[in-house]
């Protein structure tokens, strides 16, 4: 950030930095853990979900039993419920210091960008919507994650403390958060499986790996390309260079990096 | 094998020969009353010799250690036995060919028997060698002398087929097993079998014949799924009463089943601390859901929560939802749950699968 800070003001002199940091080491250490706990309890918990599948008995029998891999899963639970506890924490932290950036939440803007980039991938039309820190997917997927570790954590709870629960509760709705905890749970695991590694692994964009997220940095390149609002933000730029405002109809040539 | 056939069929014409000879002498001696059966035995009888003596009601003896024992024969139950018509005195009293008999050298009536019944195995080794395995013999080898010889549940001369009457095998069971056999027979089951029901377990069903296993073991506990299985997940049985066939998956897709199911699967000997079926049927006292003193009936779910759950409140038992699949009327708030799934992954899986294509389309436009 502190590179981009300098460029804030927006001395246009400057030669423009050939690479952005876009995470910070502290966002990309909570990013991991996160990968880390995700795959922990996604590895001691779809077994159970899926308990006559030949896998789940080796993935069980590999750890030690059905015993072990339910502690394991809770102890890993409550190492995902405090880093989701540290995430909340973390932006509280810098909505009172004045400091937040509200880059996560959705705007009508983010609805049309969807839908621009429905009709212009499907070559419909041939303006391309351009994005600020986070794309309309990201925003998504970041959402997803909230409202899915939400629902998590509360049915895990639930389950967990069965007989707590149902002193308030109906006993049917601790046979509701076992369907909830495995459903979205499925669920999660998918849309992480299908989407989120083809955004940052097989996508013919960073194939064979985004690594902006192992060293924190985006090539000046991909931040026209992919994070145009912000890059302008963050240079100062007010208005768009002609080569990147208007772009050859869809099917027509490649988009080239500006200066090209 | 043949060779003791060959032995014990001379022998047999020795007595009989014997026999008749006595027998003859006797007749002349004294007229029979022709009015009064019992008959006295056919000619031929290679028994009569021994019957002479041992159809007289007050012979008995009395062992060292002060044991009584009669020793009349009542020869009807025997003519009517599995053995009646194949086995004579002497092809198990072998001793006692002569008079006079040589005394057991057994202290009381118990070694007797001991002593005596392991004469079964040389007809019957299968079942003997099965015995081996089972806790009664295992009691019998620690020194327990009541533990159940061939005899004791076979009896030694009224021994009839014990598949003809399935309450037979109760009872026999019930000479020591009292206690359980009182549970039994008010149970569901029980009180079935005293109808002659043929499809309820009996005691055997689910403990074995010769080679009773220890119930007490987690290997039992954890068979004991498939055990009740056996017969509850018969569609075509279950029907027969209207009951669900569905129990045993029901309980494998719930939180108590899918441990248990995994513990069977490893194959390990943990004892499982999750309920299976008898911990809230009851083993030997299951009584019907819909009985008043059933353990799973509505009111006294509860408390055999508690059991486990001590903690448990009123609205816990519903957690649980008594072997329903969810389904509208059933469980209605866990089906909406399971629908709303249902359609919502292949609908999301769908929609970004067409998403990553519809990239690589673009892409592919674009290069």
């Amino acid at each position: 950030m502190i590179k981009a800070e300098a460029h804030r003001e927006g001395i246009r002199e400057v030669p423009e930095p050939e690479e952005f940091l876009r995470f910070t080491l502290g966002q990309r250490l909570e990013h991991w853990v996160l990968v880390f706990t995700f795959l922990a309890l996604v590895t001691t918990g779809l077994p159970q979900k899926f308990h006559e599948a030949a896998p789940s008995l080796w993935v069980i029998s590999a750890l030690g039993g059905i015993d072990n891999v339910r502690l394991f899963h809770r102890i890993f639970a409550t190492l995902f419920i405090f880093e989701s506890s540290f995430h909340l924490g973390a932006i509280a932290a810098s909505v009172a210091l004045k400091r937040f950036t509200p880059s996560m939440i959705p705007t009508p803007r983010d609805f049309l960008d969807a839908f621009d980039w429905l009709r212009y991938s499907v070559g419909l039309s041939s303006r391309r919507p351009e994005f600020d820190r986070y794309d309309f997917r990201q925003i998504f997927e970041y959402w997803g994650i909230v409202f899915g570790a939400v629902i998590m954590i509360a049915t895990g709870l639930m389950l967990w403390f069965p007989t707590y629960v149902t002193r308030v509760l109906p006993g049917e709705f601790v046979a509701a958060a076992k369907e909830t905890h495995s459903g979205e749970a499925l669920l999660a695991f998918l849309v992480i499986v299908i989407w989120h590694f083809y955004s940052v692994v097989f996508s013919p964009n960073v194939f064979p790996l985004d690594q902006s997220m192992i060293n924190g940095k985006i090539s000046r390149e991909r931040m026209i390309e992919e994070h145009l609002r912000e890059y302008m933000r963050l240079m100062g730029i007010k208005e768009l260079p002609a080569h990147l405002s208007s772009e050859p109809a869809a099917g027509g040539t490649a988009e080239k990096p500006p200066g090209g | 094998m043949n060779r003791r056939k060959r032995g014990a069929l001379s022998r047999l014409l020795l007595g009989a020969c014997a026999a008749a000879s006595l027998g003859l002498v006797f007749l002349r001696a004294a007229p029979v009353a022709q009015s009064a059966p019992p008959p006295s035995p056919p000619a031929q009888d290679p028994n009569a010799s021994c019957l002479r003596c041992h159809l007289r009601p007050e012979i008995a003896m009395t062992f060292p250690n002060g044991d009584a024992l009669s020793l009349t024969f009542n020869e009807e139950a025997y003519r009517s036995s599995v053995h009646g018509d194949k086995l004579n005195c002497l092809d198990c009293h072998e001793r006692n060919r002569r008079y006079p008999h040589p005394l057991p050298e057994v202290s009381g009536r118990r070694e007797y028997s001991q002593a005596q019944y392991e004469l079964c195995k040389r007809c019957h080794f299968k079942n003997y060698t099965l015995t081996l395995d089972s806790v009664h013999f295992e009691a019998l080898s620690k020194g327990f002398t009541y533990a159940p010889l061939c005899t004791d549940c076979h009896t030694a001369h009224a021994a009839t087929p014990i598949r003809e009457s399935r309450t037979q095998i109760a009872q026999a069971c019930s000479k020591c097993h009292e206690g359980i056999y009182e549970a039994y027979s008010s149970s569901i089951h029980g009180s079935a079998l005293r109808e002659e029901n043929p499809d309820v377990p009996v005691c055997t069903t689910c403990h074995g014949v010769h080679n009773i296993p220890s119930a007490t073991t987690a290997s039992f506990r954890l068979d004991s799924l498939n055990l009740c299985a056996g017969c509850h997940a018969d569609k075509e049985l279950m029907d027969k009463y209207g009951i669900s066939s569905n129990v045993l998956k029901t309980y494998l897709d719930d939180f108590h089943g899918k441990t248990v199911g995994f513990y069977q699967k490893e194959g390990t000997d943990v004892w499982p601390d999750q309920p299976v079926c008898s911990d809230c049927h009851g083993v030997h006292d299951i009584k019907a859901v819909d009985d008043p003193e059933s353990r799973v009936i509505k009111e006294n779910l509860l408390t055999t929560c508690r059991k486990c759950h001590p903690d448990a409140t009123v609205n816990f038992p519903s957690a649980w939802l008594s072997h329903y699949e969810p389904s509208l009327d059933k469980a209605t708030l866990v089906y909406l749950v399971k629908t709303y799934y249902r359609f919502l992954i292949p609908f999301m899986v769908g929609g970004l699968v067409l998403y990553i294509m519809v990239d690589l389309w673009r892409l592919a436009r674009n290069r």
